[in-house]
């Protein structure tokens, strides 16, 4: 990245927090609290202590893996907004699996995180089929999978996959094999965060130094010249949307294996819109994404706090994201999908 | 039970599950008739649906509830205009961010106005009367809609920005403030399908009431090959839908399924049509003034 798109990541992060801090303000001041003491007691909850801390890694694993599925679709000129689905159909195959497959650690771990990719990728996949076959829009197409991933998984955990000895709405627990293990005693912090990591560096790697990434850049940038180049442009939008899928699936995969140890309803707040803006926030390039995942990671934990100490409904996070997201939907980055092969 | 009964209260069903759909698809079918697609029609519906609920209870006048419902809707989407329309930013990712404002202010507000999360209590509502005029209302609006894009000159001005907005400056339209009033308008129209949902067919507030109707929109707009008359027939087919599975639902067929439904004959049209089924030529590109 040159300097001055540095420079530029850094102007719009300020802008994004500034808008933040003002739109939480007035937010907090409708209700009548003080935004200092709102904001310290967000702070403090989510940073406040080791157990907190972890909270705040625990949602930053849970929106990096969405957020680096989004930007990789993005920079190939194509919107998933189709992550929500993606990653709930991802962890309750994580959690199927999880809870049927007797085996060591290292064999139900990695099998239950790769059934969670699976299924994220396989959804993904149906909205690059319809674009890459039909050249059917995969906004509305995505926006209509969410739906019916929800349903699908509402339907699968009441009538095939619940818990024989538990509630009908939610999977058997995940076995403790499949459990991801805590990698910081005292807090619920697993190495989810590490695999995010790892990811946000595959990602990196997959953008900037392989084949594939070129072509994916070519045909989100360029894809009059990336079709004359000889890029098959309809197999990259069908490989962008399934691997941006697989990337959700396996953040719904790490939620169930590493928090909840089972699917219910309680899996995603949202993520896989939140993650929209930890992406647009990131600039759509790995490292400032993981910052950003960071940063909204505090925004997610300390809101529950802030709830219980300072009186502020947690909702006001979604009024910041959506505020967020608004502010920097101008940015330059976005602008090559005028200019889209069908 | 006689038969007649049982298809009378089918056909109502209908009606009354169609209708919001409607209002939000015909907004959304004026906005892209100017270029400009609207992914926060979800969002314009449930800011509609709390701000009639919050005016409504606050002056025990549901009709006032029902204006506050519909200048809400138009207020965010000219907020929406704004950013997509004045500044020309990615339509499809400030529809995303109009969405998950609308939803977090509904239910932010819920708290500081009503005290509890998750529902407010219950408002005076419009009534059997005011529901039965909002569904004829739906009607009306499509034919007024349909008159105003195809024999008005503002109508021709909005399907002059869809389709090339370069080309109509040229012509002498100013095309950000025709698509700032598309957008506007359609807004009103979505705010008008939340009134329905919160004071129309019910008397409260609930948390994520609107249930993906601006998504079905979305797709009704397309079923509807971007006409008003369309868009209404669609809303009509997705409330038929919706209504069967309320209906089978008592016969015992699993709910999600049938739920589904709409949504996957959307992703069946969405490949079918769009080889044959033309979108405004500049429907979702930025007019940038030149």
């Amino acid at each position: 990245m040159t300097l001055r798109a540095r420079l530029g990541s850094l102007r719009d992060l300020g802008l994004a927090v500034a808008i933040a801090l003002v739109v939480g303000s007035i937010a907090m001041l409708v209700a009548g609290v003080n935004p200092i003491v709102g904001f310290s007691s967000l702070l403090d909850g989510a940073l406040g202590n080791r157990s907190e801390l972890g909270e705040t890694l625990i949602q930053t694993s849970a929106l990096l893996f969405p957020a680096l599925g989004i930007a990789l679709a993005f920079r190939g000129g194509l919107f998933n907004i189709g992550a929500e689905g993606q990653l709930v159909l991802g962890g309750l195959a994580a959690g199927t699996i999880g809870a049927d497959l007797h085996a060591p650690a290292l064999v139900a771990i990695p099998a239950a995180l790769l059934a969670g990719a699976i299924a994220g990728g396989l959804w993904g996949s149906i909205a690059g089929f319809l674009r890459a076959r039909f050249g059917a829009n995969e906004v509305i197409a995505t926006l209509m999978l969410n739906v019916v991933a929800a349903l699908l998984a509402s339907y699968l955990v009441n009538n095939l996959l619940h818990d024989p000895a538990g509630q009908s709405s939610e999977t058997a627990l995940v076995l403790a094999n499949a459990q991801l293990p805590v990698i910081v005693p005292g807090t619920r912090l697993t190495i989810a965060i590490l695999l995010a990591l790892a990811a946000a560096a595959i990602v990196r790697y997959v953008l900037a130094e392989t084949i594939f990434g070129y072509e994916l850049r070519a045909t989100g940038e360029a894809p009059e010249a990336a079709l004359r180049a000889g890029i098959d442009v309809r197999r990259t939008a069908l490989l962008a949307m399934t691997w941006s899928g697989a990337l959700a699936g396996i953040g719904g995969a790490v939620i169930v294996l590493g928090v909840l140890h089972r699917f219910n309803g309680q899996l995603s707040p949202g993520y896989g819109f939140v993650a929209i803006a930890v992406a647009l926030v990131g600039r759509l390039d790995p490292l400032p994404i993981t910052l950003a995942a960071f940063a909204f990671g505090i925004l997610q934990s300390g809101a529950v706090s802030m709830q219980a100490e300072a009186g502020v409904p947690r909702e006001i996070v979604a009024v910041v994201e959506g505020v967020v997201i608004l502010a920097l939907a101008g940015q330059r980055f976005l602008g090559a999908r005028k200019s889209r092969v069908r | 039970m006689n038969v007649t009964s049982v298809l009378f209260a089918f056909v109502a069903l209908t009606l009354i599950k169609a209708t919001p759909i409607a209002y939000a698809a015909l907004g959304g079918t004026l906005a892209e008739r100017a270029g400009v697609v609207v992914i926060g029609l979800e969002g314009m519906m449930a800011i509609g649906a709390f701000a009639s609920v919050v005016v409504s209870n606050a002056t025990g006048s549901p009709l006032a509830g029902a204006l506050a419902g519909i200048a809400a809707g138009a207020l965010l989407a000219a907020l929406y205009a704004l950013v997509a329309v004045r500044f020309g930013v990615d339509q499809i990712v400030a529809g995303t961010g109009i969405n998950l404002l609308a939803i977090g202010i509904a239910a932010y507000g819920l708290t500081v106005v009503f005290h509890q999360a998750g529902a407010s209590h219950e408002v005076p509502a419009l009534g059997t009367n005011g529901e039965i005029v909002l569904v004829a209302l739906a009607f009306a609006c499509a034919a007024a809609l349909h008159l105003i894009i195809t024999r008005t000159p503002w109508g021709l001005h909005v399907r002059a920005c869809g389709e090339d907005p370069h080309v109509a400056r040229i012509a002498g339209i100013d095309p950000m403030r025709t698509r700032f009033l598309a957008v506007t308008i359609g807004g009103a129209l979505a705010g008008l399908g939340g009134v329905y949902l919160a004071i129309g067919e019910l008397n409260l507030y609930v948390d994520g009431m609107t249930a993906g109707r601006g998504f079905i929109a979305l797709a009704a707009i397309i079923f509807g090959r971007w006409t008003p008359f369309g868009a209404l027939g669609a809303a009509l087919f997705f409330g038929f839908f919706a209504s069967l599975q309320v209906t089978l639902q008592r016969a015992g067929i699993p709910s999600e399924l049938m739920q589904a439904l709409p949504y996957l004959a959307a992703l069946v049209a969405l490949a079918g049509f769009a080889g044959r089924a033309k979108a405004p030529a500049a429907d979702g590109v930025a007019y940038d003034g030149s």
